[in-house]
């Protein structure tokens, strides 16, 4: 009887409509608020002209040549930054998946220490080591020639700099969508093309490449989105060569003294439609399944014998390694450890003065533990938010679970920057003032990163068949039970993954963060910034590599709790 | 000491002595309870931090805590604030007089007198009693000597348009240094905006901060600087890095940093005892140790430093500060790109 009670108990403290109800909320904070704002701030006519509504500021931010210079950069930067990437990332791909390539694992760790390398630390390596006057590079290429004083190999202060320094860190990102693609094919149609007489290269390049066309085109996309929402690496190679991009220029805007939210606005929006187009075409293109197709390794896969020539294959592949981690780790190692920025590589030029102070610095610790405090609360957070999101969703447990997913993954074509406009023009004004405080950053970084999250959780949910959950429902717990008994331990792994993939990126996190940030909710990539705009490159090669060791730490323990599988989610 | 009593002894001021007396025991009371005090500084990282640190050092129980950003970020970041009806800030301290003026205008400032400061030349104390001059500088170029002969070194500002130098100068942005802010005013009421064509036909680096101009002429990476600050580069010559100061002829803007207490302060009376250090002699000294010209009087200057008198200087008026402002902004934007 007893045992009947507390079944009918739970059964009528189901609480699945609250959950809809506070999901809904959320999401309604995250996303819809923001977009509001920006939408309505854009709109608005400032006062000090003639006030009211109206289309002023997309007026001057489309009519002005000269916000339109950044637009035309931002678009021929992102254009080459994704060719180059594709072209890369795919002979790669290729070359680890389909060839007897030597050392392959090398190749592939390579790739995701590239992933995890943020973009503006490669930035600040090259400044070191292809500094048209002062670079290292270009130092040896002076010594090595005989050249003359002015002369230089590199000048990393040019759009091609810009568009070399972005390539480093975005073709991962094409390298993983396409290594996953071929995995996903058997190889039973190269084999027929190479028992047809075919050569590798053409074999690779009238059947291979076909079939891994949806990835080539996801990677494109992905690569594209990945560059022009890119905050850092312009901000510190494009505007020394005199050049704003779209998001440097938004955040000229946002800190003009002339107040300049409206034209932010307006000049951020059309990033956004971009965005949402990019990622239509890219679903279109793809199907419904998405570029991480999981399971489906069907048939075999068979290596190219590629003979002598695998060796050359290995040292293009190792090319993009040498300038992505090796160069730039040596180039800001050694510079932390210099005692003068003039002073050269000799050894009594060492020191670890920078080190200590750096971790002396009044600013440097409150930013480290504003940093942890916002990763762990946004991962924790959001891996929570994106697993019942996404439980509700695959389980289609109430009606319109299609628009709490849409929601949840929507955030992807919100750039980061856009995204902080968005929250500051939200967050700013009363009733709800978050500016100033943690909030506002962990809304920013939440629903930045709960995409990648949501999307791990789904797909793993996936592969977890509800009949095991509808057993124990028969018996008699409610959802709510279900989910935390059952469904949870199941997928403890999709879990901890989401929770990496929001933490790491979090320790990183700049487009959002240099817009809202105060003096007392800095985080540790805005302290680098700043270092940076004094010219100290000595200190923030310092805190470059403790955000390295740090997230080299975070990744060797997910590893060993989840394996690497959770990189390709 | 001696001095000071005199003065005080024969002031007709005396009556009211007791009561100043009382006032300031009573500021430090009640500064103490709010325990910290907010200061929006554009000085130096390291000069900020050094003056902060200095502060915290006296054990008075009020805390310093530094925001440091270019001037013209301060102040934008400051009317945002203010526009969300967000004050953190209760010191704001940059080097574009204009900003002074406008917040006084807006009725965002509180007039205080700082301790000490009535002995100071005039010219360092606004009239109605809401900011006064901390520290002054130069905006004054720089050579690599290692990259530049004397003989080549430029006389006028006008010579360093030369397509000799054509990709080897850097050059600090007006929106986030208010250095550059005025200096650059100085220059176009000189030379007229051509000057901008002039020195942007260069293509010189453009960096944020007036103090970075120094670090890229250091590195070499860069072989001389326009719009620097004066005493960067001065603290740059002591630790022996190869590079002089360029004096043209036709002098350099001399750049003020006041100093004021925001009306919304939200620790006012920490921000009463902190502007109080600020004119200290620890606190001056420790300033003009650094290459920086005080307000006090009696303050020893290093040796190296070339004393002001010596120095032919550019006075922008505050008012012209304010008026020049976006002008300045909006043709840099135009001549440089960014």
């Amino acid at each position: 009887m007893a045992e009947r009670k507390a079944i009918s108990l739970k059964r009528q403290l189901d609480l699945t409509p609250v959950v809809w109800i506070f999901s809904a909320f959320l999401l309604v904070i995250l996303i819809i608020a923001p977009m509001f704002f920006l939408i309505r701030e854009s709109l608005l006519i400032p006062q000090e002209a003639e006030g009211g509504w109206g289309l002023a500021n997309f007026i001057q931010a489309y009519t002005d040549p000269l916000y339109r210079g950044p637009i035309f950069w931002s678009l021929i930067i992102s254009v080459s930054v994704s060719v180059i990437s594709v072209i890369i990332g795919a002979l790669m791909a290729w070359a680890v998946a389909r060839t007897d390539l030597p050392l392959p694992g090398l190749v592939r760790v390579g790739a995701l220490a590239s992933f995890i390398t943020p973009p503006f630390l490669g930035a600040t390596a090259w400044i070191l080591l292809a500094g048209p006057r002062e670079g290292w590079l270009n130092i040896l290429y002076r010594i090595i020639t005989g050249a003359g004083e002015d002369s230089y190999l590199f000048n990393i202060f040019s759009m091609g700099g810009v568009v070399f320094a972005i390539v480093l860190y975005v073709y991962p990102l094409v390298f993983i969508v396409v290594n996953a693609g071929l995995n996903n094919i058997a190889s039973d149609m190269e084999d027929a093309a190479n028992i047809a007489g075919a050569g590798t290269v053409s074999t690779m390049l009238t059947v291979t490449l076909p079939l891994v066309m949806p990835a080539l085109l996801a990677g494109l996309i992905l690569a594209f989105l990945e560059t022009i929402i890119l905050f850092g690496t312009p901000a510190f190679l494009a505007i020394p060569a005199r050049q704003h991009v779209m998001t440097t220029q938004i955040r000229a805007f946002m800190q003009s003294e002339d107040y300049l939210v409206g034209l932010a606005s307006a000049y951020a929006l059309p990033m956004l439609f971009a965005a949402i187009l990019l990622l239509w075409i890219r679903r279109r293109a793809l199907g419904r399944r998405g570029y991480a197709t999981i399971g489906g390794k069907g048939g075999q896969r068979r290596l190219q014998k590629l003979g002598g020539y695998r060796w050359l294959l290995f040292g293009i592949c190792m090319l993009p390694l040498l300038a992505s981690i090796v160069l730039p780790y040596f180039a800001l190692i050694v510079a932390s450890l210099m005692k003068t920025q003039g002073g050269g590589l000799t050894w009594s030029n060492l020191t670890i003065s920078n080190y200590l102070f750096v971790l002396r610095n009044d600013q440097v610790w409150p930013s480290i533990w504003n940093t942890l405090i916002l990763a762990v609360t946004a991962a924790t957070c959001g891996a929570l938010l994106a697993s019942v999101i996404a439980y509700i969703s695959q389980r289609r447990l109430v009606r319109g679970h299609r628009y709490l997913s849409f929601l949840a993954t929507a955030p992807l074509a919100i750039p980061g920057i856009v995204l902080a406009v968005g929250l500051f023009a939200a967050y700013t004004h009363k009733p709800v003032v978050l500016y100033g405080t943690l909030w506002i950053l962990f809304l920013a970084y939440l629903t930045k990163y709960l995409p990648v999250a949501f999307q791990t959780s789904n797909a793993a949910l996936m592969s977890i068949h509800p009949e095991l959950e509808e057993s124990s429902r028969i018996l008699g717990a409610n959802r709510l039970v279900v989910f935390k008994d059952i469904t949870i331990p199941l997928f403890k792994v999709a879990l901890v993954a989401s929770w990496v993939l929001i933490f790491l990126p979090s320790l990183r996190e700049l487009s959002s963060s240099v817009l809202l940030w105060t003096s007392k909710t800095r985080v540790i990539t805005v302290v680098i910034l700043n270092f940076y705009e004094e010219g100290r490159l000595d200190y923030v090669s310092v805190l470059g590599v403790m955000l390295m060791v740090l997230t080299l730490i975070v990744v060797a323990i997910s590893y060993r709790l989840v394996g690497r599988d959770f990189m390709n989610a | 000491m001696k001095k000071i009593f005199a003065t005080f002894l024969f002031s007709p001021l005396l009556a009211l002595l007791p009561w100043s007396w009382v006032a300031a025991q009573s500021t430090m009371e009640l500064a103490k309870k709010e325990g910290k005090v907010v200061w929006y500084s554009s000085a130096s990282l390291p000069l900020s931090q050094k003056i902060c640190g200095l502060f915290n050092s006296k054990g008075l129980g009020i805390e310093c805590e530094l925001h440091r950003d270019g001037s013209g970020k301060l102040y934008s970041r400051y009317v945002q604030e203010a526009k969300a009806g967000i004050y953190t800030a209760d010191v704001f301290h940059t080097s574009n007089i204009g900003h002074f003026v406008n917040l006084t205008k807006q009725g965002e400032l509180t007039k205080y007198r700082p301790q000490g400061t009535e002995r100071f030349d005039k010219n360092f104390l606004d009239k109605e009693g809401y900011w006064s001059v901390v520290r002054a500088s130069v905006y004054i170029p720089i050579y690599n000597t290692t990259k530049v002969k004397e003989s080549e070194v430029p006389k006028s500002w006008l010579d360093f348009s030369d397509s000799k130098w054509s990709g080897k100068l850097v050059h600090a942005h007006p929106n986030y240094s208010g250095f550059v802010s005025v200096g650059l005013s100085a220059l176009v009421q000189k030379f007229g905006w051509e000057i901008f064509d002039k020195l942007a036909g260069t293509k010189p680096r453009i960096v944020q901060s007036a103090i970075d101009t120094t670090t890229f002429v250091v590195r070499g990476e860069a072989y001389m600087s326009l719009g620097g600050t004066g005493y960067e580069p001065f603290v740059q010559m002591q630790k022996g890095e190869p590079i002089k100061y360029v004096y043209p002829k036709e002098g350099v803007p001399f750049i003020i940093s006041p100093v004021a207490i925001l009306a919304k302060a939200p620790h006012s009376n920490a921000a009463k005892v902190f502007s109080d250090f600020l004119y200290s002699k620890d606190a001056q000294q420790l300033m003009a140790n650094t290459g920086v010209y005080v307000a006090n009087p009696n303050i020893d200057y290093p040796k190296e430093m070339v004393p002001l008198k010596d120095v032919k200087l550019m006075i922008v008026s505050p008012e012209d500060a304010v008026k020049m402002r976006k002008a300045v902004s909006d043709n840099f934007r135009q001549k440089f790109g960014v």
